[in-house]
């Protein structure tokens, strides 16, 4: 069956990565308003005076406009709209993981708007994040709570108010295993200590509060079990660049 | 016509050069064997010669015949300063400016978590070993301006701190001759907030 030539004009999108293709092209991964994720061709936008250039970069709020057929469709216009993000150092690698998790997690083709909408939410609170040790806790709860959205939109949400074996609310102060697929479970006396999470926890994240760090430290382990779970054994390369910068800057701070 | 196997390989072996299509390879094929036997030889030989002879640098990475590049080699240079490139070509772009007398190190690339390029395949255990033997005081960071780029610029600028070197990173901002009416609001942020009283 032939695929009817398709038109999408002025589509607000970010680039999720981009890479180079032939002499002067550019593969595209996309995410977009109204269609989500798309691979899409940039022709001919290496060329030294070619204005688009500099704008069909990751963390650019853009209109794309883009027609064709099948899977790889090309880009017509592009447009900045808004100013861009200024990510820099670690909060930009921070923003190359939720790229790596968009990419990773949605399928082609499939319309995320609120997802959309939460990711560029996500990107102005990340930009506001200068580098600065007190702020790493800004950073550190709005990735939990986008890496909580988006469970949520693919339709693995996370339940955090209530006990599943019981159907009880969840206690502050009781302990609880997370069951992949289902959700809390109070502890029995031999689960292995570390895979519990403390009630109080699971409720300030279920609040969008995460502000003690036991509760942001909590949260951290258990969207990490459930992603890892959902990549089904892919590696998040950002994660683990992250960890590595982590480590240089940890010597660094020694010479301060 | 239908070609004979040997033309036809040539112009399959053609091919691999970036930007080279089925028609481009032909012509090329076709003027060599025609018009320029000579310099199809010169070609041959070259090719081979470098193709066995050229690696890299041990000390920068760079491309060269020699174990230790020129610019590595050379009594001339400031051995404080270390500049740090995605490609060889961005070392002959600054060279063409002779702005600087540093020595260089060249990445081959910069770090791209998407495609699973971290610090080891940009050769930052090189680096790491390199600024561990203390004759570099400032690492200059000429990446590119791009989002890869800068998160590059950033790692690098973390690892020479954790051995107690002074980063720096080349400014961006309105380029020369450049009018304002017609540059890129992202450029704009960094011209203006980078500003310099004068």
């Amino acid at each position: 069956m032939a695929q009817s030539n398709n038109r999408i004009l002025l589509e607000p999108a970010y680039v999720l990565h981009q890479r180079a293709y032939r002499d002067s092209s550019l593969l595209l991964e996309v995410f977009s308003y109204h269609h989500g994720r798309v691979g899409l061709i940039a022709r001919g936008v290496k060329g030294k005076n070619n204005q688009h250039r500099g704008l069909l970069q990751p963390f650019v709020p853009l209109q794309l406009s883009w027609s064709g057929r099948g899977e790889l469709q090309t880009v017509t216009d592009v447009e900045a709209i808004d100013s861009m993000h200024q990510l820099t150092g670690q909060v930009l690698l921070s923003g190359f993981y939720l790229n790596e998790l968009l990419i990773n997690l949605l399928h082609r083709h499939d319309p995320h708007s609120d997802l959309f909408d939460y990711y560029r939410y996500t990107l102005k609170q990340l930009d506001g994040i200068t580098d600065s040790r007190n702020e790493a806790w800004v950073l550190q709860r709005s990735l939990r709570l986008f890496e909580k959205q988006l469970l949520q939109e693919i339709g693995y949400g996370l339940i955090l108010d209530y006990a599943v074996d019981k159907g009880k609310e969840i206690e502050p102060r009781a302990l609880y295993q997370y069951v992949l697929g289902q959700g809390p479970v109070q502890a029995v006396a031999e689960t292995s200590a570390v895979s519990l999470f403390k009630g109080s926890s699971l409720l300030s994240f279920a609040e969008q509060r995460l502000d003690d760090p036991q509760s942001l430290k909590d949260a951290k382990h258990l969207t990490r079990m459930v992603l890892e779970h959902y990549l089904a054994g892919k590696k998040l390369h950002s994660r683990q660049l992250l960890q590595d910068l982590q480590r240089t800057t940890d010597t660094a701070m020694m010479y301060k | 016509m239908k070609q004979s196997s040997l033309i036809g390989e040539l112009i399959e072996a053609l091919r691999c050069l970036p930007g080279v299509g089925p028609k481009s390879a032909q012509r090329m094929a076709y003027h060599l064997l025609e018009r320029d036997r000579d310099g199809a030889r010169r070609l041959s030989v070259m090719l081979e010669q470098a193709a066995e002879k050229v690696g890299h640098c041990s000390s920068c990475r760079t491309l060269t015949e020699h174990e230790i590049c020129s610019v590595c080699a050379s009594q001339r240079r400031d051995r404080s300063l270390l500049c740090v490139v995605e490609m060889p070509t961005d070392v002959a772009a600054i060279e063409q400016s002779s702005v600087y007398s540093g020595l260089y190190f060249v990445l081959m690339g910069h770090l791209s978590p998407l495609d699973g390029i971290g610090p080891d395949q940009i050769g930052l255990d090189v680096l790491s070993a390199r600024l561990a033997q203390g004759e570099i005081k400032e690492v200059i960071l000429a990446t590119n301006s791009t989002v890869e780029g800068e998160a590059t610029a950033h790692y690098v600028a973390e690892l020479a701190r954790s051995h107690g070197v002074s980063a720096s990173r080349i400014a961006r901002g309105v380029p020369m001759g450049g009018e304002l009416e017609y540059i890129d609001g992202g450029t704009l942020f960094h011209a203006m907030s980078s500003r310099q009283s004068i």
